[in-house]
């Protein structure tokens, strides 16, 4: 044999995020082989992603291209991916008294969870076309089976269904956008490469990219849940066993709004004059139909879900703006909305475990009897309806400041209405549960007794539930008081599209 | 024959799995026409790697083949839970969630 063998040159230290994240998957893989081990599971799963954010802190300033330019590591991937590590122990801690884990072994779920947050990190990470399909799939298809996990109820298996066909349908569509501006971009797949071959005009016509930016906005809003191509969010979230819900409500919007910042204002910044209008239409029809669809449930976990399509089209503002500004705001935004969902779906698990139901009538009087359901939930209610003093107005406060600077002003007016409508039934939810009445039992014909959870320790001694909901309660309101360490954060993903865009 | 015709193939390629989508309601046809859709876009994606003689394209078909088949397995297995539970396996008649 002839000839020289070169390793490829890989930077382990860049990529030691993601290397910790597969080695713990693995090893819980190992431990649903070797039953004994199989209480480790969890641990393993918090120690892997724990690992991960302390890899990821540790390259806190690394900015590079790493494995030929398909992955980049800088401000705003290591910032989106902590979130996205944070949401995903936290989801760990909720899920461990969780019946649903336990009907499908407690190894497979957490298996599933930890390779959608590897997915997850990666797609931050997504510097070609490629990375960006793989990653997409590589969370969502675990995704789609952690909804379906609890097996007791026709509804888990349902929204797993849904999910997965609608969610397929945008990856598919994404797929086929990703072609044209492909061939449009002159067969380019590095996200910068691409902006140059726009620049420079591809072989074929602007038709062929308009058409591939249409669909890949299509593809990425069925992502996000942004309306029209929500229908499955309400659905998905209450369908989904509750911590699965919590987990993925923050983490996949970080996700897949990471790539959005990424590819819309590095690949398609030559192009902005088109997609901006037409992702200020999105944004506008998303925070109608989400706010008015959320005013009308009287299960709490839907009216998150349609919650949820109205602030994506809020975030989709930072996008809009296309400018650094916008992406800190957009930052800030994701990460206050964690917070209070996080808040928001821990009470609702503790009180589903009490109750065995999500409906709102149920959280009559719980002002009185069940204080860790009632103030993280009144925080994280006023959050999200954007009151002060918390960081969900403080929030909003920076994404309408980056509209008005770009002369978006309608849009802003768009997101303050939206607000106002938002309050209607965010209080309502806060009135119920400060109402003296007692709860009238199975009188509003939603409490079955489906989420009930009898016999171990009760929810409110669970310190795994209990401890990660008061941080988060405190959290919105800390970083609504003292909006700076959490500006200054994420102000790091807003430079490093700076620093990309030149 | 020009990229055109591979690109024109391609797109009738994907709305025949879009047009299918929203006609049939059983969950298995369902998943037969997203994989026609996936195929349509590896189809345009070789097209214009040819056309470009970037081998990048390739790859990502070579990636686009292994994920719809992963996106299959669970699909399936998703069918096979809700057939042994006695769920009806039509898309109309699934409505625990709906509001």
């Amino acid at each position: 044999m002839t000839g020289t063998f070169e390793a490829p040159t890989l930077d382990y230290a860049a990529l030691s995020p993601l290397i910790a994240l597969a080695v713990g998957l693995v090893a819980i893989v190992l431990t649903a082989v070797f039953r004994p081990l199989k209480r480790l599971a969890p641990g393993l799963a918090i120690l892997s992603m724990a690992v991960a954010a302390g890899c990821l802190v540790w390259q806190f300033g690394t900015e590079a291209d790493l494995v030929s330019g398909s992955l980049r590591i800088d401000g705003l991937s290591t910032t989106f991916s902590l979130l996205i590590l944070i949401a995903g122990i936290v989801a760990v801690l909720y899920a461990a008294g969780d019946i649903a884990g336990r009907q499908v072994g407690r190894p497979d779920f957490l298996a599933m969870l930890l390779s959608s947050v590897f997915g997850m990190v990666m797609l931050t990470m997504a510097n070609d076309l490629i990375i960006f399909f793989l990653a997409l799939e590589f969370f969502s298809i675990p995704l789609y089976v952690l909804c379906a996990t609890d097996l007791r109820r026709p509804g888990s298996l349902e929204a797993g269904l849904k999910y997965l066909i609608i969610g397929s349908l945008g990856s598919a569509t994404l797929l086929f956008g990703m072609a044209m501006i492909y061939g449009g971009s002159g067969g380019e797949v590095g996200f910068q490469a691409i902006a140059e071959g726009l620049t420079k005009g591809g072989v074929i016509s602007d038709s062929l990219v308009l058409f591939g930016i249409g669909m890949i906005t299509v593809g990425l809003a069925f992502k996000v849940s942004i309306a029209p191509f929500h229908q499955w969010t309400p659905d998905v979230y209450q369908g989904a066993p509750t911590p699965v819900t919590a987990f993925m409500s923050g983490a996949t919007k970080l996700a897949a709004f990471a790539v959005f910042a990424r590819f819309f204002l590095v690949a398609l910044a030559p192009e902005t004059d088109q997609w901006d209008v037409i992702l200020a239409v999105l944004a506008t029809l998303s925070i109608a139909i989400g706010n008015l669809g959320a005013l009308t449930q009287s299960s709490l976990k839907r009216m998150l879900g349609y919650s949820g399509v109205a602030q994506a089209g809020y975030m989709l503002a930072g996008i809009i703006v296309a400018t650094a500004d916008g992406v800190d705001a957009l930052t800030f935004y994701l990460a206050a909305y964690l917070a209070m969902n996080l808040a928001a779906f821990g009470a609702l698990i503790v009180h589903e475990r009490m109750t065995g139901s999500d409906s709102i009538a149920s959280l009559r009087g719980a002002g009185n009897s069940h204080r860790i359901v009632a103030w993280p939930m009144t925080i994280a209610m006023l959050g999200l309806a954007g009151l002060p003093p918390t960081a969900g107005f403080l929030g909003k406060v920076f994404l309408i400041e980056a509209l008005a600077d770009q002369n978006w002003v309608w849009l802003a007016i768009v997101i303050v209405i939206g607000t106002m409508l938002s309050l209607a039934y965010y209080l309502r939810v806060v009135a119920v549960m400060w109402t003296n009445d007692p709860a009238p039992q199975g009188e509003d014909g939603h409490i079955d007794g489906d989420l009930l959870v009898t016999g171990g320790t009760p929810p409110w001694k669970d310190l795994g539930l209990v401890v990660p909901i008061v941080i988060a309660s405190v959290a919105v309101i800390f970083f609504g008081i003292f909006p700076d360490p959490l500006y200054d954060f994420a102000s790091r993903a807003g430079d490093a599209i700076l620093s990309l865009t030149g | 024959m020009t990229i055109e015709w591979f690109v024109i193939l391609a797109a009738l390629l994907f709305a025949v799995g879009l047009a299918g989508l929203t006609v049939r309601r059983n969950p298995v046809v369902m998943l037969l026409c997203l994989e026609l859709m996936l195929g349509a876009g590896a189809l345009a994606l070789l097209a214009f790697s040819r056309m470009t003689g970037d081998q990048d394209g390739q790859i990502l078909v070579l990636i686009v083949l292994v994920v719809a088949a992963c996106e299959v397995v669970v699909g399936l297995g998703l069918v096979v839970a809700m057939f042994r539970r006695r769920i009806p396996l039509d898309v109309d008649e699934i409505k625990e969630l709906k509001g």
